[in-house]
């Protein structure tokens, strides 16, 4: 009968993430006015829910301060626009991330999504006409794994809301939206 | 809510219900190594002919560098020399065979993984595919590759070595909500369960040699070990053993 014999394994430091791992996730923020162009009036501001889920396509790739992997996913965001007046918008973006791993467990990231939102400001100012839209979002964070499975997460994201020249005028609404949240990986 | 939202929104529903279901899809294509198409053998042996099996050493490494074995694959690897009831003791790595008698078979395994995640291509199908809303999931496959190559070298108690060596490979084609870490421990799972196969059907064609009757015990049972620092690792083609040599002392 064979005695089989455990060897000792060094400790992980560090959360495995690998191709295939899911994450689900929830941010909140609050976004505030970007006013670029003099033809941007509008002082949009509220608070915004963004429930996410994304699938890691890639193991870590690279070597140094750039290691990192890919993940692709989708994301809901909701805004309670305050003002100018109390309206609502919702939209859906597929989303891309890329996240450094070489700090272990501090993950900083990038991060771009976009698709389409639906808005009953939109048509409420002089910046747009419709209430169909799209919105365009870059932005960049970190993640802090508390567990090797469940991450806080603060970063900062510019919104980009526009029609894509579907009716005019399609100036913009332009917004940076600050926020916090967490993940959660399976 | 103006209607043409309506029908979009419908639209998007049901383009996303399609694309999460016909994108759920994993397959996994495991290539046989080249000697396992060969006739297997079973011989008959009496129990007191079967000798003890001491894993000496046990080496992976993983795109050419060196790994931490797990203790999970080692236990997989004797779990499969134990059901070919070729030796009677089994003793992992570590363990002490004090009292296994002088006729013992010593090993030494190495594996040599290869991964291959295909990342370049995962990412621009990723981006291709969140473009495309989800749309493209179900016609854009992402692949994962794993292949390990092993060597095992059993080392008899007269000191005569026989050498054995297989590979297998295997790649696991999913959809982008097929993807789950489950399928790379599946596919994983797959290639080893063919290398061990393979690697065991080769040491039971040499069953004679393993047998106790084989051989008797050299006229010295003394034997000197020299060992030797570690040499640096030029390509994982040029791995070897582990520089130990034993000869008899006249």
């Amino acid at each position: 009968m064979a005695a089989l014999a455990t060897p000792v394994l060094a400790a992980d430091p560090s959360p495995t993430i690998t191709v295939g791992t899911q994450e689900i996730g929830l941010s909140a923020g609050y976004l505030l006015p970007q006013r670029l162009t003099k033809h941007h009036t509008t002082k949009q501001e509220g608070p915004a829910l963004m429930p996410s889920w994304m699938m890691t396509l890639t193991d870590p790739v690279g070597d140094g301060w750039y290691r990192g992997q890919v993940s692709l996913g989708a994301e809901v965001v909701y805004i309670q626009f305050q003002k100018p007046v109390l309206t609502h918008g919702i939209g859906f973006t597929p989303k891309i991330k890329y996240t450094f791993v070489a700090l272990d467990r501090l993950r900083p990231y990038v991060e771009f999504a976009g698709g389409p939102f639906w808005s009953d400001l939109t048509d409420k100012v002089p910046e747009e006409s419709s209430q169909f839209d799209f919105v365009l979002t870059a932005g960049f964070g970190v993640s802090w794994f508390v567990t090797d499975q469940t991450a806080l997460n603060a970063g900062y994201r510019f919104h980009h809301i526009s029609n894509a020249g579907t009716s005019y005028p399609n100036i913009g609404l332009n917004s940076s939206l600050p926020f916090g949240g967490f993940s959660y990986y399976f | 809510m103006p209607l043409h939202f309506l029908r979009w929104t419908l639209l998007g529903l049901i383009g996303l219900a399609t694309t999460t279901t016909v994108g759920c899809t994993r397959w996994i294509d495991v290539i046989p190594s080249s000697t396992s198409q060969q006739e297997s053998v079973a011989w008959t042996i009496p129990k007191a002919e079967r000798v003890s099996f001491v894993m000496d050493t046990f080496r992976v490494l993983q795109n050419g560098a060196p790994q931490n074995p797990s203790s999970e694959m080692e236990r997989r690897i004797l779990n499969t020399v134990q059901e070919t009831r070729l030796f009677s003791t089994l003793v992992p790595l570590g363990g002490t065979g004090a009292s296994l008698g002088e006729k013992v078979v010593t090993a030494r395994i190495t594996v040599e993984e290869t991964i291959d995640p295909h990342s370049g291509t995962a990412a621009w199908k990723g981006f291709v595919i969140g473009a495309s809303m989800f749309l493209l999931s179900p016609v854009l496959a992402l692949d994962y590759d794993y292949a390990a190559q092993v060597s095992l070298e059993l080392e008899r108690w007269d000191g005569q070595v026989k050498r054995y060596e297989t590979r297998s490979a295997g790649t696991v084609h999913y959809q982008v909500f097929g993807a789950t870490p489950i399928m790379i421990s599946e596919l994983k799972g797959q290639v080893t369960e063919a290398w061990l196969t393979d690697l065991m059907d080769q040491l039971v064609r040499d069953t004679g040699f393993y047998l106790a009757s084989s051989t008797p015990l050299p006229d010295s049972p003394s034997l000197t070990v020299t060992v030797t620092a570690r040499k640096p690792l030029r390509s994982p083609a040029s791995l070897s053993v582990l520089p130990v040599s034993a000869s008899p002392v006249r």
